[in-house]
């Protein structure tokens, strides 16, 4: 593999995390620096490269770092490649900031990458992504988001399935309380033939968050035999939370199976009360309504330590506590 | 009678629903080892008088009380009346997509331990209970990894109620129409699942429309509920004389 950084865990004075998962490896990027190596990050997998570690790659602002951030990753899975990524976007720094990030996924003939995305900063945090994919003959790509904390959070997602067979799977889950917003926008592009695609994006929103989703299916004319699923999810737990969506579907050619959904709604009376004739309290009740209704989400993560970490967070999320992963006392937010 | 002794105490219990009254002075004393039947038409109030029971709010509770061994019943919550001991078993149990039925039970069962001041269960001691009480309804172990009765037959789901009374052993279970939807075999299962949990200690409620449930499940007492009131009670015999000259004899001695 090439790579244009170096894994030093040694340096105590540098930032790294204490509680890596198994069979990862991890690259620090702190204040848009890569740490032990070039700015900014790229990586590539030659033909054939099979990654067998995980990469996690952790973004992260110094306590007194406020200034905008502009930075951007590059991502080129060659011929034939299989690799994993987890991307991490935390912060030391309380302050009101805003980041701006472009990252660039290609992904070459019958390569295989899989992105989990984990969004976990705070009420000051802007943080804008940029996603601009491509996606080759036969070619998988897997993109699993974790919107979980955040003042401003918007992903744009632009992805194209070039040519015959490419295929991809985009799931996401944001949550929001406070004044929180999340905003994710997509254009999905079937511009030949036999390509599969498939979305599913859902939000639980509290207090006086706001949730926009805005997805478009673009099917070329030629586009025949295209397979595109796109569902949008949204759970309002306060009287005052929002959710927009917006599901679009482009069809130009005649021969293809798409479908879109979208619902707005709450949480389920007669389940609340069943489960609570049974001893289990309203505030756990709810809770566990929640969980029920992030867990398709969750399930599309294969890895299950990365699973279990992520329900966890999920889960103190939605407890309002705290969500750091457990047995770490660093606090990354 | 030995008043000192009564676990569930109905005095003139009046109860509405968007203005319209549908309870209208309901008296009931239940005493522990005694069994219940209340039957009556479609439309009698039997559904309410159980909903009210389990902490259903949209009822509106207008005159009368009810003490539960000599608490407030109606000022409790739904899940501090499942602590202190009542259980309903539904009509028409709820289906919960997402949550699993072992994650359901394993959180109440562990909710109720720990309003008794007892540490959860581990999960060996948890797995062996769960595995005999469902044998006490013939589930089968498939039915722990899917959610609440989703997918359920009308059968399976009421096995699951009594399932899940099994597990949290109340004193006073309350069960709705338990015999609805269930053909002859899945009857004896269930009444047979109801009749193993029966103590000297506990009191069953049973809400039916029919006595074919009281044939497997004999009861202490019948009252016929008709229009909101309870219009007639008396012991096991009155079951048969309803089955064989239906309700309109009563009625119309009112």
């Amino acid at each position: 593999m090439k790579q244009n950084y170096i894994y030093t865990p040694a340096f105590t004075s540098e930032f790294r995390c204490k509680v890596p998962l198994k069979e990862t490896r991890q690259l620090f990027i702190v204040n848009g620096k890569v740490q032990g190596g070039q700015t900014p990050f790229s990586l590539r997998l030659e033909e054939g490269e099979i990654m067998k570690e995980m990469l996690q790659i952790i973004s992260v602002r110094h306590k007194s770092y406020k200034e905008h951030l502009s930075t951007q990753q590059d991502f080129h899975f060659g011929k034939g490649s299989v690799g994993r990524i987890i991307q991490c976007s935390h912060t030391f720094s309380p302050d009101r900031f805003r980041t701006t990030e472009k990252v660039t996924i290609t992904v070459d003939k019958e390569a295989s990458a899989e992105f989990y995305i984990m969004q976990n900063e705070h009420n000051n945090a802007e943080h804008n992504t940029t996603y601009e994919i491509n996606v080759a003959a036969g070619a998988f790509l897997k993109m699993v988001f974790l919107s979980l904390h955040g003042g401003v959070i918007r992903n744009e997602i632009l992805l194209n399935l070039n040519e015959r067979h490419a295929q991809c799977d985009l799931a996401g889950l944001y949550l929001t309380d406070s004044k929180q917003l999340m905003d994710y926008k997509i254009s999905l592009n079937h511009l030949v033939p036999e390509c599969t695609s498939g979305q599913l994006f859902k939000g639980i929103l509290d207090d006086e968050g706001v949730a926009h989703f805005y997805g478009r299916i673009k099917v070329a004319p030629d586009a025949q035999k295209t397979e595109a699923f796109q569902a949008n999810h949204n759970l309002l737990i306060s009287d005052k939370a929002k959710a927009y969506t917006q599901p679009q579907l482009e069809i130009y050619a005649d021969d293809v199976k798409c479908s879109h959904g979208a619902t707005i709604g709450r949480l389920n009376d007669d389940e609340l009360f069943y489960m609570r004739t049974r001893g289990i309290p309203e505030a756990e009740a709810r809770l566990l309504q929640q969980k029920a209704f992030a867990h398709e989400v969750l399930e599309k993560i294969s890895n299950t330590e990365l699973r279990e970490r992520m329900l966890s967070l999920v889960e103190r999320r939605l407890r309002g506590e705290f969500s750091h992963c457990s047995t770490c006392i660093r606090n990354c937010c | 009678m030995n008043n000192d002794n009564i676990m569930l105490k109905i005095s003139g219990l009046k109860v509405s629903i968007d203005d319209r009254e549908i309870l209208s002075g309901v008296n009931l004393e239940v005493r522990p080892g005694e069994v219940h039947a209340i039957m009556g038409p479609n439309g009698s109030g039997k559904s309410t008088l159980s909903a009210v029971l389990a902490g259903r709010e949209e009822f509106k509770v207008t005159e009368g009380e009810i003490l539960f061994e000599g608490e407030d019943l109606l000022s409790l919550s739904p899940e501090e009346r499942s602590w202190a001991g009542v259980f309903l078993g539904f009509q028409y149990p709820i289906e919960i997509p997402g949550v699993t039925n072992i994650n359901f039970i394993k959180t109440a069962i562990n909710e109720h331990r720990k309003r008794k001041g007892l540490p959860a269960l581990s999960a060996a001691d948890f797995l062996k209970l769960m595995r005999e009480r469902m044998a006490y309804v013939d589930m089968d172990s498939s039915f722990t990894s899917r959610g609440v009765n989703v997918g359920f037959s009308g059968g399976e789901k009421k096995r699951n109620e009594i399932f899940q009374m099994a597990m949290l052993e109340p004193k006073l279970a309350i069960l709705d129409e338990t015999d609805s939807g269930l053909d002859v075999d899945a009857l004896r299962v269930v009444a047979g699942g109801i009749n193993r949990l029966k103590t000297p200690e506990n009191a069953t409620i049973v809400i039916t429309h029919y006595q074919r449930l009281l044939d497997y499940i004999v009861p202490d007492f019948i009252h016929v509920l008709y229009k909101g009131r309870i219009i007639k009670s008396a012991g096991r015999e009155l079951a048969r004389e309803i089955e064989n000259r239906g309700y309109d004899w009563l009625i119309n001695e009112q």
